[in-house]
């Protein structure tokens, strides 16, 4: 098997892709802030940071914080409102050699039927993450996504404003997130992002104040990457749309543990902050890996690690 | 501030290692595409060599010929494992970053550096002296042992006023009571340090009378704009504010800049922090 033969093509609702990888929300502003460090015609899609019905300043500082294997951020969707984005920004990203995905966010069904439909009326938009599971702007870390009948509420209005693919963006804050997910796929869901940050919290033992202006924030990075395999693991045993599987991905390795689990593409966030170049060497990296382990294409090993379960996808050549 | 430079990751050498302090390193760079286009007040993103998550922000302290040199206090994890570098390692550095000083036309500049808030200042000074200006460096630090490279900045050209927090050198307590105390004013400072003393440099300024430019700190995630997570704000008119809805429509009359890219050079009277 040839590296160069080797298909990384994957297709998300009606989201056809070159590659299996996607820049995690928030993470990547619109791709033009990282175009000089990386190829973006080498990457699957970016996924805008979510923009919201109204305009929101975000939280207060400080932001971020460096933990152990990772980082807590609660950034609380600063943005610029869907009239400002749609006026100002949206154009811009036309010009992205890559896809760009739109996200959403909002604090009721409503607002998010109103923003979906705006934003995918939009031709630069090839696609919605609908993020119903941003732990930085919930009372008491709550969102749409913890809870299954306002899961299927916000989805089923979405579904209903627009064709374009829908991604949901599920929480891992949540104890059967297999059981969210079956919610999601019923009222429409194209394909799951799983998963969000998990809620999380770090103080500073000389002024006794928490380190981030939010108090609580979310967690991402490889210490939560084994979070992230069981969640991807368990919505794939529950559903049969695609999943993006997310979660401290920044090796070759950390991605296919994704697809074996379930995922049929990742997204690569916090570990753009590692280094830029992460996500063109896991393509590269995994075409030789696929090559090696004589795989004529990715689809092949989607879930390979649910043993004894019926896989979404049949392939063609699927030797496993 | 409009000094944005052409940025790229650049795979570099390690040239140089000196530890100028206890915990205080100095790691040079054969970096001669990095050296060309790095201007005062630019800061680099440099990728952990064991894989560590997140990149760590850094000042750029030289930058001349093929060599880029940055100065920090190895303080966390990841500054840690930079001061084990040795020469002839490599070594992976996105940069330069940010928006830096402008010193412009100003004949008479005042630089005041806390710490290692030194390690962004040499780029700056440089640049004032060449444009025959004259320059004082108020240089604090809590004792006199971590007072590194002053003699540097001295065989530069500039005035050099130390304060040490322990009267172990110069004036006793802190830098920018040494900068009030001045019988003559500047035309204009330039700041880096932690941001209590920042805070007081703006203060400072104000009541002086003098433009101040603060090289601010913060925690970086992504350090190109991307994420969010360093703001600071500002007020709306500033050149630097980033494009953003009418205060009416937002409620509010500061705006979030980016320290990481509408930064992390700000103009003093220009933030609401």
């Amino acid at each position: 098997m040839n590296t160069h033969s080797v298909d990384l093509s994957v297709t998300i609702g009606k989201l056809e892709l070159p590659y299996p990888t996607f820049m995690g929300s928030g993470c990547y502003g619109s791709g033009e802030e990282f175009a000089p460090f990386v190829d973006l015609s080498r990457i699957g899609a970016v996924v805008l940071k979510s923009v919201t019905r109204l305009p929101r300043l975000g939280n207060p500082t400080p932001r971020l914080v460096h933990t152990p294997a990772g980082m807590l951020n609660a950034i609380g969707l600063q943005n610029p409102g869907i009239d400002w984005y749609l006026d100002h920004d949206v154009k811009k990203f036309a010009e992205r050699p890559c896809a760009v995905v739109g996200s959403v966010a909002g604090f009721s069904v409503d607002d998010y039927a109103y923003t979906v439909e705006r934003l995918a009326a939009r031709d630069e938009i090839k696609a919605i993450e609908l993020n119903i599971s941003c732990p930085n702007v919930a009372h008491e870390g709550e969102t749409f996504a913890c809870d299954p009948r306002l899961t299927a509420n916000v989805v089923r209005a979405a579904r209903a404003t627009t064709d374009k693919t829908l991604i949901v963006k599920l929480s891992p804050n949540v104890t059967d997130i297999a059981g969210i997910a079956r919610e999601a796929e019923a009222a429409g869901a194209d394909a799951l992002a799983v998963i969000n940050t998990v809620r999380g919290m770090a103080i500073d033992v000389e002024t006794w104040r928490p380190r981030l202006g939010n108090v609580t924030g979310g967690l991402s990075g490889p210490a939560i990457r084994p979070i992230a395999v069981l969640a991807v693991y368990e919505v794939a045993r529950a559903v049969k749309i695609p999943i993006v599987g997310q979660g401290g991905i920044e090796t070759v390795t950390d991605a296919l543990e994704f697809f074996l689990a379930g995922a049929s593409a990742v997204s690569i966030g916090t570990g753009n902050f590692t280094d830029p170049r992460i996500p063109v060497r896991i393509v590269d990296e995994l075409a030789e890996y696929l090559a090696r382990r004589n795989c004529a294409s990715l689809r092949q090993i989607v879930g390979k690690a649910n043993v004894g379960f019926a896989n979404p996808y049949q392939f063609e050549g699927d030797e496993g | 501030m409009p000094t944005v430079s052409p940025s790229a990751v650049h795979d570099v050498t390690v040239i140089d290692r000196r530890e100028l302090a206890p915990g205080i390193v100095l790691i040079g760079l054969h970096a001669p595409a990095l050296a060309r286009v790095t201007r005062p007040g630019h800061f680099a993103m440099v990728i952990p060599p064991s894989g560590e998550t997140a990149a760590t922000a850094l000042g750029i302290y030289e930058a001349h010929d093929e060599r880029v040199s940055l100065l920090f206090f190895a303080v966390g994890k990841r500054t840690h494992e930079l001061a084990t570098l040795k020469i002839g390692d490599p070594l992976g550095v996105i940069g330069p970053l940010g928006n830096g000083f402008t010193i412009g036309d100003a004949r008479d500049v005042a630089i005041v550096a806390g710490g290692v808030g030194i390690a962004s200042v040499l780029l700056p000074a440089q640049r004032a002296l060449a444009a025959g200006a004259r320059v004082r460096l108020y240089y604090g630090a809590r004792t006199r042992d971590l007072l590194v490279e002053r003699e540097r900045f001295a065989a530069e050209g500039c005035d050099v006023l130390v304060a040490t927090d322990d009267g172990s050198d110069g004036y006793r307590g802190y830098v920018t009571e040494l900068l009030a105390q001045t019988h003559e004013p500047p035309e204009l400072i330039l700041a880096c340090g932690p941001s209590p003393m920042l805070r007081a440099v703006a203060r400072t300024a104000g009541e002086m009378n003098v433009p101040a430019q603060l090289s601010l700190e913060e925690t970086f995630a992504c350090g190109v704009g991307g994420c969010w997570g360093c703001v600071v704000p500002l007020v709306r008119d500033s050149a630097q504010a980033p494009s953003f809805p009418p205060a009416e429509r937002q409620g509010s009359d500061v705006v979030y800049a980016r320290i990481c890219k509408e930064g992390p050079v700000f103009w003093a009277h220009e933030l609401r922090w």
